[in-house]
């Protein structure tokens, strides 16, 4: 995972990496409907070749602001660069810029080959090619309309990335897939990052963001409440760790001796032991040493997800 | 799965104006493709004015006196090329462009390489070439059962169909862009498209109709582009004032979708 220079603007909800080697920049960010605020003084640099995710729950702005970013909303206040030019500039910006949206589509009869003809740059990828790379060869004389909901999100994947672009939006990338076609997905995005592309996704998926993702920007209120890679920003909330498995109550009093554990909870035989997550070693090398490990030892250690729903928790 | 790898290439560069024609020739052709591949449109576009034609030519008598001395079945002809213009503008067209705003296609086509004016200016031509379809099967039908009446001022007559035609797309293109679903645009077309088509010259003539009818068939925009293709074409009149009104009606609706197209940045 790539670490880089982030710093956090307490206050001002914002996460600036090396600017030198930004492929986008955002500072200030404001744009309101109506009285409504939907993105305020959001600011944040997208670091070339990083998988920058965007999270944060429904109407927390994240879509505004990549919108804006992408040049589909103007911002009332602030200031936004794509590879270096006004996202605006789409002359210049579109060969160089794929984007997957969660709310476009395609008409019901085109088929597939013809959608990735009609978007394509001609010369810029081989569409077969690109067929075949995400399963779609065997579809490519099939309208969009009679496709299922996990191939017509691979067809909008493949579209994003018809031109080789340099930058790259997904928003809500996996929605609609099954959990074998999500983890292919992964994988492919994966290669995507590897070979040079910066990619930023829009999820509400917390294992996605926390499987792909190099750092995160979370959105709560239109704002950014948190900024870091996944590691960085589960540490950075006091979530807690549960080992559990089959122990003899009357054994519990050496696990309480172990530093960082906070509460054991014994029932009919079953032990949960609750604890700051740097106490899941002591507990393990307690119960080897008191004999064989329990062949039924879970470790349950704090997600994303639970730092997640911390950091939003804590503003309500 | 695999990946293509990506190229890098230099930001600067800028999409010319001949990638964005060829893009656009593309896009034309790929337009044109899914609006044959319509049941609904084929039907509207061609079946309905050549068979209505066929129908209401044999209907009248020739020597009735509400066609201003001419032949129904001539007058009929002639006021039906402006039935395949208004079945483009009215509904093909609000429908089609409405359904692709709804669906989200115009927002796929805001994040490609296409400008913003790509897809209206392509549905324009769309219509155009459909509209020329339109005409060639229902003067083909025509051919084949009434005949098809001489043409008195070839030039007059070719500027009312082009410019009723632009006209009628550009509104198409118009109600299309601003309509919020194609359930809605095809509501307000049907609701459009009936009294103009009975009104303006695809129902009785103005001579058949009592006063009141016939005053308010003067302001259907259809009875002027029929009016403009009649005229010249059958030598009952001078056009230039229907002219004149088409051309109105074509400046402020293209002016509208252009506007609207404009400011699809939101």
């Amino acid at each position: 995972m790539t670490l880089i220079n982030t710093s956090v603007k307490a206050g001002t909800g914002s996460c600036e990496g090396d600017s030198l080697q930004a492929a986008i920049e955002v500072r200030g960010l404001r744009k309101t409907y109506g009285p409504v605020v939907a993105v305020d003084d959001v600011s944040f640099d997208v670091t070339a070749g990083e998988i920058f995710g965007v999270l944060g729950a429904n109407g927390a702005g994240k879509t505004t602001a990549v919108e804006c970013v992408q040049g589909l909303r103007r911002a009332d206040r602030g200031h936004i660069r794509v590879l270096g030019r006004d996202p605006s500039d789409r002359r210049r910006l579109a060969s160089h810029v794929g984007s997957q949206l969660q709310s476009s589509a395609l008409p019901d009869r085109i088929r597939v080959q013809e959608a990735v003809d009609l978007f394509a740059i001609p010369g810029a990828v081989d569409s077969f090619e690109l067929l075949e790379a995400w399963g779609l060869a065997e579809h490519r004389k099939a309208a969009f309309g009679d496709l299922s909901g996990g191939l017509r999100q691979r067809v909008f994947i493949a579209l994003a990335l018809v031109n080789r672009p340099t930058v790259v939006f997904f928003d809500e990338l996996t929605q609609g897939l099954d959990p074998l076609a999500r983890h292919d997905v992964w994988e492919a995005i994966d290669t995507v990052r590897q070979r040079g592309t910066t990619v930023v996704m829009v999820t509400h998926f917390m294992d996605e963001a926390e499987a792909l993702c190099d750092r995160l920007a979370i959105f709560d209120q239109g704002r950014i409440v948190a900024t870091g890679t996944p590691d960085e920003i589960i540490a950075s909330e006091p979530t807690t760790a549960t080992v559990s498995f089959s122990w003899p109550e009357t054994q519990t009093g050496r696990l309480e001796r172990c530093p960082g554990v906070e509460s054991i909870h014994s029932h009919g035989g079953h032990t949960s032991v609750i604890g700051q997550p740097s106490m899941v070693g002591y507990v393990c090398a307690a119960l080897i040493e008191a004999g064989p490990p329990p062949p039924d030892l879970r470790i349950t250690l704090p997600t994303l997800e639970d730092a997640v729903v911390a950091i939003e928790g804590a503003r309500r | 799965m695999t990946t293509t790898s990506p190229a890098r290439s230099h930001v600067g560069q800028v999409v010319t104006k001949n990638s964005v024609a060829a893009a656009i020739a593309r896009l034309l052709w790929t337009e044109l493709k899914l609006v044959l591949r319509e049941p609904v449109v084929l039907i509207f576009v061609l079946a309905f004015p050549a068979m209505t034609v066929l129908i209401l030519g044999g209907v009248f008598s020739p020597q009735d006196p509400s066609f201003e001395g001419i032949d129904p079945s001539q007058w009929f002809v002639a006021a039906y090329i402006g039935v395949v213009i208004a079945t483009i503008g009215l509904i093909m067209l609000p429908v089609h462009i409405a359904g692709y705003r709804h669906a989200g296609v115009t927002q796929r086509f805001r994040v490609s390489r296409f400008p913003p004016w790509a897809l209206p200016l392509t549905h324009f031509l769309v219509g155009l070439i459909m509209t020329g379809v339109g005409i060639v099967v229902l003067l083909t039908v025509a051919t084949l059962s009434y005949g098809i009446p001489s043409v008195h001022d070839p030039s007059r007559t070719a500027a009312g169909i082009g410019l009723g035609a632009m006209a009628f797309i550009s509104i198409g293109v118009m109600l299309g862009s601003l309509l919020p679903t194609a359930r809605s645009a095809q509501g307000l077309g049907m609701l459009l498209f009936f009294p103009f088509f009975l009104l303006g010259g695809g129902g009785p003539p103005p001579d058949a109709m009592g006063p009141a009818m016939r005053t308010v068939s003067t302001w259907t925009p259809l009875t002027h582009v029929i009016r403009a293709i009649q005229e010249p074409w059958l030598n009952t009149g001078q056009p230039t004032d229907h002219l004149a009104v088409t051309t109105v009606i074509l400046i402020a609706s293209m002016t509208v979708w252009i506007t609207t197209a404009r400011r699809a940045r939101a």
